[in-house]
């Protein structure tokens, strides 16, 4: 047996039988859900009828069985699949959920907690006041040690090629920390400014809001946070001149793939030396018209690299990249990228006045700029959608009177490319779908006509893509002066590259697992790999890359884990989940040139957010994945406690004995809709209350959720959700009208000039020293009102009117006004106790409590031999009781401890 | 007709935007809860959150003796 005994939940039974069994000597195991020991008693003011501090009692025991040196206390711990073995004893599994802290280096000071940018309800105040993701749970708590709450990573975070902590930026900008936004924008890529205006934005597509009235416009607000820190900081600061390493490598290209890993790699402390054949670094991204991104930016997000002391040699192209390895570099990254237009196969693409994609935007971003005034221009567009859409407005902007482009597709099946088309066509770009030109017709050698031929839509894919369609009979024919071709691409082979492998597709061949070419040393990746892609894949692999090289210099294991720590993606309807109602925000701002603004000129389009407007579409992220991984924890913890490399661990462990004492529910008063509860603010229930009068209190002292106000006239409504066959709750729950007198007590004292009423049906004052409580608050002036309260509604100032019968007055109907309403909510069975064992073994009452097979005699023995239950599991129960009860189980568990031993 | 409240889940993630502006309305002087929500245009008992987590984690306090059953609050002088 791994421990003689296994107490499920940390509560008041939880303690006292752990105790109670560690003291006689045996070894125990306490497993609680919650971050902390104590369970709902340490959340309360003071007990009654003694009026003594509910911490004062309850702390001293939380810290002794934590201590105690035959008690193992396991929390954050969910334990189910309780088995019996054949000899008696049970195995159980836990699942010790990740904390993402380290509590052998955790403080306790909190300082991770008050720089977190995640706000959610406290549980622990009864979501009276927010929390935060990263949180100790009170003051009192033991262990008092941070958690993190991480359901799993975000969508957005989870969809981004390049691993760029999306809900960590979005959260820190809903902040007002701009600046930290972008620091962790360049945790991962190089290219904030660039990837805010061109990527094709994967995480919008993923953003959970996007189920509901919109994405949150995420590129926009990287976009944001790149612009604002720009214009802070010209040059970036420059990065540490130390390098931790020897080994020199080589970047062949500048294109987003190879840059990027050059960044990575001079972080990581190596010499990178970047090969470019062009005239100016960049690669592909230089191509991309100044209206989409203007050469300003690309140069600051490009200086972000040589700033980490990466040398780009520009005019150098590197045929043979072996050849660098016999110079000297230790690893070599091939990241050339498909810098060739790759024309199609029809008749006529030789004629003068026939260009690729790539040559013509090359060409038009040049220092000498071609004029297409009064011509006529056609753009066939094949699956490069943005690039062609970005010749034909180029084309309007160098003057041409008439811009065409043909896609073989339709509209619908482009709808990613939508903002583009839009952009295009009120630039007065003609776009026809599902038209593709079959022949270019020229005279004197020059193109002069184009014929086209009308395409039907195709089929789909496995994958659910639209395949091209093929072209069917109809042509139609158009006068043109230029014809661009921007149907694909492809990488330039080289002349030294004969040792590389090369696929049919003309790309390199590597390990898809370590980026790997068949040549040691040398790695490949971005387009010259994959083909071509989006700037936010290519920059992905760069990040990959940099990791496999890093890997082959170090003589590491050569498969890199998956980059970063993301966990699994939270699920979207999960999380919707979450609230039962949201409130529409619709994203807001102007968002673009009006199109006058941008007749004759390349001029960015797209407008940027101001502070206000992209801190108002941050704040409509959901936060997924609870905590947002902004990393602010990780910089403010002194003792390097965070640990988000951490993960659940299953354990599955031998015991003697089980006792149970998962303890009690509160009845969620929602389901009373007279009552108002979640209606009107300054109805509340009794458990809220006892944190309003606790040392720990979420406000200053006992004042109305609605408003902040003293409250000077409070109603109490008893049996909120017990004895009430409506709910499904005949039982009387034993505790509610002396906890309701405790705090009718404790009111008079802390609100000296307050009127406190208590509507009930019956005092119920069976235990010792119960009736002398009741009528010591009738003395200090506490009202009684017997009769069944129908419904609260609103008043003036925030106050509420009780309407009930006056059984006392003779049963007419009265009514009263309040300024603050307690409902004395009932005790509930937690249903939890009842999956712990498998098969469902465990029995229950006819209540959904845990059963006592024999309660007169034997108590806290369940239906299954070997398992006790202690305290509310069985019964709601007051906290003398609980530790009664529990007692009796810890010594039915003792005694079966020792039949199983024997 | 839905009369609910707001989540308060959706109240409090908008704590770090709000928080700002209860800081704004608060450097003109102390404040109680309504005439911080007046000041900001939002409905009291949202404010009230924000108010109490923003007073919870250091950046504001109560001012000692309450006024009409109203304390005010006031920005925590940073040292």
């Amino acid at each position: 047996m791994d421990y003689d005994v296994l107490v499920v939940g940390g509560g008041t039974a939880g303690m006292e039988s752990a105790l109670t069994l560690g003291d006689m000597g045996y070894s125990v195991v306490l497993a609680e859900k919650e971050p902390t020991i104590g369970g709902k008693m340490i959340l309360l003011s003071k007990v009654f009828p003694t009026l003594d501090c509910a911490s004062c009692i309850a702390t001293p025991k939380m810290a002794s069985t934590f201590h105690h040196p035959q008690v193992t206390t396991m929390v954050c711990t969910e334990v189910g699949n309780i088995g019996k073995t054949p000899r008696g004893t049970f195995q159980a599994q836990l699942n010790r959920k990740a904390t993402y802290i380290n509590f052998d280096q955790c403080t306790g000071c909190q300082k991770c907690e008050q720089a977190c940018t995640v706000a959610v309800p406290d549980q622990f105040n009864f979501d009276m006041v927010a929390r935060r993701a990263v949180y100790i749970p009170f003051a009192q708590a033991v262990p008092k040690k941070a958690v993190v709450e991480r359901h799993g990573t975000s969508p957005c975070s989870q969809a981004c090629p390049a691993g760029v902590k999306a809900h960590g930026y979005v959260s820190l900008i809903r902040s007002g920390m701009f600046d930290e936004a972008q620091e962790l924008i360049l945790e991962a890529v190089p290219f904030p400014g660039t990837l805010g205006r061109v990527c094709y934005a994967p995480c919008e597509r993923a953003c959970t809001r996007g189920e509901l009235e919109g994405a949150l416009p995420i590129r926009k607000l990287k976009r944001f946070a790149a612009d604002r820190y720009y214009q802070k900081h010209p040059q970036p600061k420059p990065g540490s001149a130390e390098k931790k390493h020897q080994e020199r490598v080589a970047v062949v290209g500048s294109g987003p793939a190879g840059l990027t890993a050059a960044y990575h790699l001079a972080r990581l402390g190596y010499p990178v030396t970047v090969f470019e054949a062009q005239e100016k670094p960049g690669g592909m991204l230089r191509l991309i018209p100044p209206f989409r991104l203007p050469p300003k930016v690309l140069e600051r997000d490009i200086a972000n690299v040589t700033a980490r002391g990466v040398e780009i040699r520009t005019g150098e192209r590197v045929e043979d990249p072996a050849e660098l390895r016999k110079k000297g570099f230790q690893a070599v990254f091939v990241a050339s990228g498909t810098p060739r237009d790759k024309q199609p196969e029809i008749e006529g693409v030789d004629l003068k006045g026939v260009t690729g994609a790539v040559q013509f935007l090359r060409l038009a971003a040049s220092g000498t700029k071609p004029s297409l005034a009064g011509k006529t221009v056609l753009v066939a567009g094949g699956g490069r959608y943005v690039i062609a859409l970005d010749c034909a407005r180029t084309a309007r902007r160098l003057g041409a009177k008439r811009v065409v482009v043909q896609f073989r597709r339709s509209r619908e099946e482009m709808s990613s490319v939508e903002w583009a088309i839009t952009d295009a066509v009120e630039e007065g770009v003609t776009i026809q779908f599902l038209k593709a030109p079959a022949r270019l017709v020229g005279a004197d050698g020059k193109l002069a006509r184009v014929e086209s031929l009308d395409v039907q839509p195709g089929k789909r894919d496995v994958s659910g893509r639209t395949l091209p369609g093929v072209p069917g009979g109809t042509t139609g024919s158009m006068e043109a002066d230029l014809a661009i071709m921007a149907v694909d691409q492809e990488a330039d082979p080289g002349k030294g590259r004969e040792d590389l492998r090369i696929t049919i597709s003309k790309t390199l061949a590597v390990d898809a697992r370590t980026l790997e070419t068949c040549l040691p040393g040398v790695f490949a990746g971005g387009d010259v790999v994959s083909g071509p892609s989006s700037v936010v894949e290519a920059i992905g692999t760069g990040t990959r890359a940099a990791e496999c090289i890093h890997r082959f210099l170090r003589g590491k294991q050569r498969i890199p884990e998956e980059v970063g720590l993301n966990l699994p993606a939270v699920d979207k309807q999960t999380v919707l989940g979450r609230q039962d109602q949201y409130t529409p925000a619709p994203p807001g701002g102007r968002s673009k040139l009006l199109v006058e603004e941008r007749r004759g000129g390349f001029n960015e389009v797209e407008l940027g957010f101001d502070e206000k407007t992209a801190r108002e579409n941050a704040a409509r992220c959901i936060d997924c994945g609870g905590c947002c991984e902004c990393h602010q924890c990780i910089s403010a913890c002194p003792a390097d406690a965070i640990d988000f490399g951490m993960r659940d661990e299953n354990q599955t462990l031998e015991v003697g004995s089980v006792v149970v004492s998962t303890g009690f529910d509160l009845f969620d008063p929602v389901g009373k809709v007279q009552y108002g509860y979640g209606r009107f603010p300054n109805v509340i229930t009794a458990m809220q209350m006892d944190r309003l009068l606790s040392p720990t209190r979420p406000y200053n002292t006992v004042l109305r959720p609605g408003d902040g106000k003293m409250p000077d006239n409070i109603a109490y409504i008893l049996c909120t959700g017990s004895r009430d066959c409506q709910v499904d709750n005949p039982l009387c729950s034993r505790v509610c009208c002396m906890y309701t007198i405790k705090q009718a007590q404790l009111l008079m004292g802390a609100l000296p000039l307050a009127d406190v009423t208590i509507y009930f049906i019956d005092v119920r004052a069976f235990g010792k020293g119960f009736e002398e409580f009741y009528q010591q608050s009738k003395a200090m002036g506490v009202e009684f009102v017997k009769g069944k309260v129908g419904r609260v509604e609103p008043a003036d100032d925030g106050n509420l009117t009780l309407h009930y019968e006056d059984i006392a007055g003779g049963g007419k109907l009265a009514q009263t006004e309040h300024d603050l309403v307690v409902l004395s909510v009932g005790l509930l069975p937690n249903q939890d106790a009842l999956a712990l064992f498998a098969g469902g073994e465990l029995a229950s009452d006819a209540h959904h409590y845990v059963k006592e097979v024999d309660e007169d005699h034997s108590p806290a023995r369940t239906s299954i031999e070997g398992v006790y239950v202690a305290g509310s599991a069985a019964a709601a129960m007051d906290i003398p009781d609980t530790i009664l009860h529990s007692g009796a189980a810890a010594a039915l568990a003792a005694a079966h401890v020792e039949k199983v031993k024997r | 007709m839905d009369d609910r409240l707001r989540d308060p889940r959706e109240v409090m993630r908008e704590e770090m935007l709000m928080r700002d502006l209860v800081l704004a309305t608060l450097r003109e002087g102390p404040r109680t809860v309504p005439e911080i929500a007046e000041a900001m245009g939002s409905p009291v008992h949202e404010v009230m959150y924000w108010v109490m987590a923003a007073r919870k984690y250091g950046f504001i306090e109560d001012v000692k003796e309450p006024e009409d059953d109203y304390f005010q609050y006031a920005l925590v002088e940073k040292k």
